[in-house]
C-alpha cells in the first residue's frame, strides 16, 4: 500500500500521535519520529515500526521539519503554544495533539490514557456492576487520538491541494476519546437516563441475556436474542445431541425473549451453557457457520495471530528488529492496487543530522 | 473554504460503521448523497433515543442524526431495476462510492467496484464490513460483538482471573470508520498523483486488531483490569457518592509522596511495601486497597483537581450527564447543535480537531428524502417527466 509514497512526516511522539504516525507510515509515507523514551520496548516497537527513530537538537529537527509535509506534534504533557513551524515551512500541515483543546481547563493538565478513558464516559459502562469501572485493553484513548491525528493530517493535505498552503490543526485527545462513546451523552440528553455497567449482559426490554459462555477450551460469545431462525438452528443441534431439554418444546416464532421473565431466561441459558461446555470453540464455530447461530469463539492473542481469516488477508507481518523478528499488524485495509508494502523493519535511533529524506 | 470542498460521495452505507466514515467527509465540505429507501429504512433511523419518544417517525432518531450530519438524503429503491439504474448514474457522478451492505449485494445490483470502475479507473470505492471482503469469512454477516471476540479485545478486557468481557457498545463501529475516512483521503492523494482510484476494503476486526498491536504480539498477555505494566497506582478508586470514582495514574514515580500527602496519609509514602515503583507493582493488591480506603472520603472533582495541581494525572470517571456538562467538551467545541427540522437544535458530538484555515462546518442530518429534487434534477440532470414516471413505478421510493 503506497498511497502516500510522496509524503514526508516528522512525528514528535508522546503517546498521542503514535498510531497516527504508524498509519501514515503503513500507507507509504516516510516518517521520522522522535520518541520520549526507549525504542527497545514492546510498545514502542509495535507503534513505531516502519518509521525512522531519530534523536537530535532542536535545530536538527527544524531542518527536517522545514522539508516535511506533515508534523505530528504530540503535546500531551505540554502547555503553551508550539513553535510556529508554518512560518518556517508554509506548506506544512502541523497537527498538534493536545490532552484537551487549547483554552479548556484540562489542556496542559497531567493526563494519561487512563484518565482520558475515564473522562470519555466509557469506563462507567464497561465492566461489572459490583466492581470498579473498567478500561478497554491497551491504550485506546491514545490510539483513537492517533487515528484522528492521521485524519487531521489527511484533511490538511487535502486542503493544501486546494489552497497551496499548509495550516495548523489542533486535536483534542479528550474529544477523540469521547467520540467513541456514541450513546451515553445523547441518551442522557434525551431520556435523562445514565448508563451503568451491565457486566456480560445484553439488556433488551425487561430482561438481560448472557453474552459470554465458557466452553470446553475457552469462551464463546453468543446471546439468546429474538431471532427465531437462529434459535431453531441451535436447538436443532441440541436435539440431535439429546441435550435440548425444554428448549425443544418452545415455539421461537411466537415468543419474545426480551419480554420473558428473567428467571426463565436464566434456566434456558443454563441448558445452552451446559451444551457449550461439552464442546470446543472450533466445534461450536463450525456449527455456527454451517447453521447460522451467530456465535463466535473468543480468541486469545495467539489465536488472533493464527486466525485463518486474518492470515488470508495478510494482516500480521514479520518485522525485523534488533531484538529479532516480531509479528505485528501490517496493512490498515486491503486495496485493489498492486501490493507495495512498506519496509518491515524497526531500527534503533539515529542522530537527526544523519537522516535525510529519501523522498523528493 | 472547507478541506474537502468539491468532493462528491455517493453513500450507500447504513446503520453505524459506514455513516460514521462519511460524516467525517460531509462535515469537512464533501457533498455526500446518502441513498436511502422507504422500502428498506436505514436501521439507524430506527435506533433510539427518539425526539418526543416518537419511534415510528423515521426522522426522529437522535442516533441517526448524530452519525449523518451535513449529508443530503435521496430516496432510491435499490430493489427496483430502474432504481438501480438511477443509483448507477449517481455512482458515475461521484468521486467516491461507499457501501457497507452484506457481501455480494452491490454486485447483485450492478454497483460493485469491478462494474463501476470498468470505464472510470479514477473511481474510489469504500467497503466496510465485519471481516473484510476476502478470506474464509468474506460472506460473514455479523455485529460488533463478533469483532470484539475475534480481534482479541474481548479476551483482553476484564479483571485478572475473571471471564473475558464484552463492553456494551460496538467498538468496531468506532474504529473501522476512522480507518475508512483516512483511507479515502489517502486514496484521493494517490489519485491526484496517478489518476487511478481503487477499492478500499475495511474490516472491523482488523481495525480493532490494529489498536492493540503490543498486546497481540505476545502469548503471555493476560487480562489486567485497569492496571498498567509499569505505573502503580493505576486504576479507578471509589469516592463519595454512589458509583462515583476517580481514575489515578502515577506516571511520574517521584510524585508518590505528593499523592500520599494529598490523600491525607503522608506516612504511607514511607511504607516499605510501596516506597519504590517496583515495590508498588509487587504489592499492587495492597496498594490499591490502601488508596481506595483513602479516596472514598473525597469528592471526585475536588480530589482530581488537587492531584492535578500536584502534577499527578487524575480524572473523575465520567457518566453521560458529566459528559453533557464537561467544560473541556463544551469550551472545546465538542458539541454543536445544528437546527434539525424534526428534533430541533440538538447537541451533536463534533469532530475532535480544529482546522485553523479550513474549519469544518456541521449541518443537520437530513430527513428522509429531503434532497430528492436537488439530487434528481440538479445533480443527476433528470427530467421532470422521468422523475414522475419513476416515482409512479416505485423506483424512487
Amino acid at each position: 500500500m503506497s498511497l502516500l509514497s510522496h509524503i514526508k512526516v516528522v512525528e514528535l511522539s508522546d503517546g498521542l500521535t503514535d498510531m497516527g504516525g504508524r498509519m501514515l507510515a503503513e500507507m507509504g509515507a516516510e516518517v521520522a519520529v522522535v520518541l520520549p523514551g526507549d525504542i527497545r520496548t514492546d510498545r514502542a516497537r509495535a507503534y513505531h515500526h516502519g518509521k525512522t527513530v531519530i534523536t537530535g537538537e532542536p535545530e536538527d529537527l527544524r531542518t527536517l521539519i522545514a522539508g516535511a509535509d506533515v508534523l505530528l506534534d504530540g503535546r500531551r504533557r505540554a502547555q503553551g503554544d508550539p513553535e510556529d513551524y508554518i512560518a518556517l515551512n508554509p506548506g506544512l500541515v502541523h497537527v498538534v495533539a493536545w490532552a484537551s483543546m487549547p483554552g479548556t481547563p484540562s489542556c496542559g493538565a497531567p493526563t494519561t490514557d487512563l484518565t482520558l478513558m475515564a473522562q470519555s464516559g466509557l469506563m462507567t459502562i464497561i465492566g461489572d456492576p459490583d466492581r470498579p469501572p473498567l478500561k478497554l485493553p491497551g491504550e485506546q484513548a491514545y490510539a483513537l487520538t492517533g487515528i484522528q491525528a492521521a485524519t487531521s493530517a489527511m484533511l490538511g493535505l487535502r486542503a493544501r491541494r486546494q489552497t497551496g498552503r499548509g495550516q495548523r490543526i489542533d486535536l483534542s485527545a479528550r474529544q477523540a476519546a469521547t467520540q467513541a462513546n456514541y450513546r451515553e451523552a445523547i441518551s442522557y440528553e434525551w431520556t435523562g437516563r445514565i448508563g451503568h455497567r451491565p457486566g456480560n449482559q445484553l439488556i433488551r426490554g425487561k430482561s438481560g441475556v448472557t453474552l459470554v459462555y465458557p466452553c470446553a477450551d475457552g469462551h464463546v460469545t453468543w446471546s439468546m436474542v429474538d431471532n427465531p431462525g437462529m434459535m431453531r438452528a441451535i436447538v436443532a443441534v441440541m436435539v440431535e445431541e439429546g441435550v435440548a431439554g425444554e428448549l425443544a418444546e418452545i415455539d421461537w416464532a411466537n415468543i419474545l425473549v426480551a419480554d420473558t421473565d428473567q428467571q426463565v431466561i436464566r434456566r434456558w441459558e443454563g441448558i445452552v451453557a451446559a451444551f457449550f461446555l461439552s464442546h470446543t470453540k472450533a466445534e461450536l464455530e463450525a456449527w455456527s457457520v454451517e447453521r447460522g447461530w451467530g456465535l463466535s469463539p473468543i480468541f486469545d492473542p495467539a489465536e488472533v495471530r493464527d486466525s485463518a481469516q486474518l492470515k488470508a488477508r495478510g494482516l500480521f507481518v514479520d518485522v525485523e528488529t534488533p531484538e529479532g523478528t516480531r509479528r505485528y499488524p501490517g496493512p490498515l485495509f486491503t486495496t485493489s492496487l498492486p501490493e507495495d508494502p512498506p519496509a518491515r523493519w524497526a531500527s534503533d535511533a539515529i542522530p537527526a543530522r544523519d537522516f535525510a529524506w529519501s523522498r523528493t | 473554504m472547507t478541506a474537502l470542498k468539491g468532493l462528491k460521495v455517493a453513500d450507500f452505507s447504513w446503520v453505524g460503521a459506514g455513516p460514521r466514515a462519511t460524516k467525517d467527509l460531509s462535515d469537512n465540505g464533501a457533498t455526500v448523497v446518502k441513498v436511502e429507501s422507504r422500502k428498506r429504512l436505514d436501521l439507524g433511523r430506527l435506533s433510539p433515543p427518539f425526539a418526543n419518544g416518537d419511534s415510528k417517525n423515521p426522522d426522529a432518531s437522535v442516533f441517526f442524526c448524530q452519525v449523518n450530519t451535513s449529508k443530503l438524503s435521496v430516496t432510491i429503491n435499490l430493489s427496483d431495476p430502474e432504481g438501480q439504474a438511477v443509483a448507477r448514474r449517481l455512482c458515475d457522478w461521484a468521486d467516491v462510492v461507499v457501501e457497507n451492505f452484506s457481501p455480494g449485494y452491490m454486485a447483485r445490483i450492478g454497483l460493485d467496484y469491478a462494474t463501476l470502475s470498468a470505464d472510470r479507473p479514477e473511481l474510489i470505492m469504500l467497503s466496510v464490513s465485519v471481516a473484510g471482503r476476502s478470506g474464509p469469512m468474506a460472506g460473514y454477516r455479523g455485529y460488533g460483538n463478533i469483532a470484539a471476540a475475534q480481534s482479541g479485545h474481548s479476551a483482553l478486557t476484564g479483571w485478572p482471573g475473571g471471564d473475558p468481557h464484552l463492553p456494551p457498545f460496538a467498538y468496531g463501529d468506532v474504529t473501522a470508520p476512522l480507518f475508512a475516512s483516512v483511507g479515502v483521503m489517502a486514496a484521493l492523494e494517490h489519485r491526484d498523483r496517478t489518476g487511478l482510484g481503487c477499492h478500499l476494503d475495511v474490516s472491523q476486526i482488523e481495525s480493532m486488531v490494529q489498536v492493540i498491536p503490543e498486546l497481540l504480539a505476545k502469548d503471555d498477555v493476560v487480562r489486567m483490569g485497569n492496571r498498567d505494566a509499569v505505573m502503580a497506582p493505576h486504576g479507578a478508586f471509589p469516592t463519595e457518592g454512589p458509583d462515583r470514582w476517580i481514575a489515578i495514574a502515577l506516571e511520574d514515580p517521584a510524585l508518590w509522596p505528593a499523592l500520599c500527602e494529598e490523600l491525607g496519609a503522608p506516612t504511607l509514602a514511607m511504607d516499605t511495601r510501596f516506597v519504590t515503583a517496583e515495590a508498588r507493582k509487587a504489592n499492587e493488591n495492597a496498594l490499591e486497597a490502601e488508596i481506595a480506603a483513602l479516596t472514598a472520603g473525597f469528592e471526585r472533582f475536588a480530589l482530581a483537581e488537587a492531584l492535578r495541581a500536584r502534577g499527578i494525572a487524575a480524572a473523575p470517571v465520567a457518566d453521560g450527564r458529566d459528559l453533557c456538562e464537561a467544560r473541556d467538551l463544551i469550551d472545546g467545541g465538542h458539541f454543536v447543535a445544528p437546527e434539525h427540522p424534526v428534533i430541533g437544535p440538538a447537541k451533536m458530538p463534533a469532530l475532535a480537531m480544529r482546522l485553523h484555515d479550513t474549519p469544518w462546518h456541521m449541518g443537520p442530518a437530513p430527513i428522509l428524502g429531503q434532497h430528492n429534487d436537488q439530487v434528481y434534477y440538479d445533480i443527476l440532470g433528470m427530467g421532470r417527466a422521468e422523475v414522475e414516471s419513476l416515482i409512479g413505478k416505485g423506483a424512487l421510493a
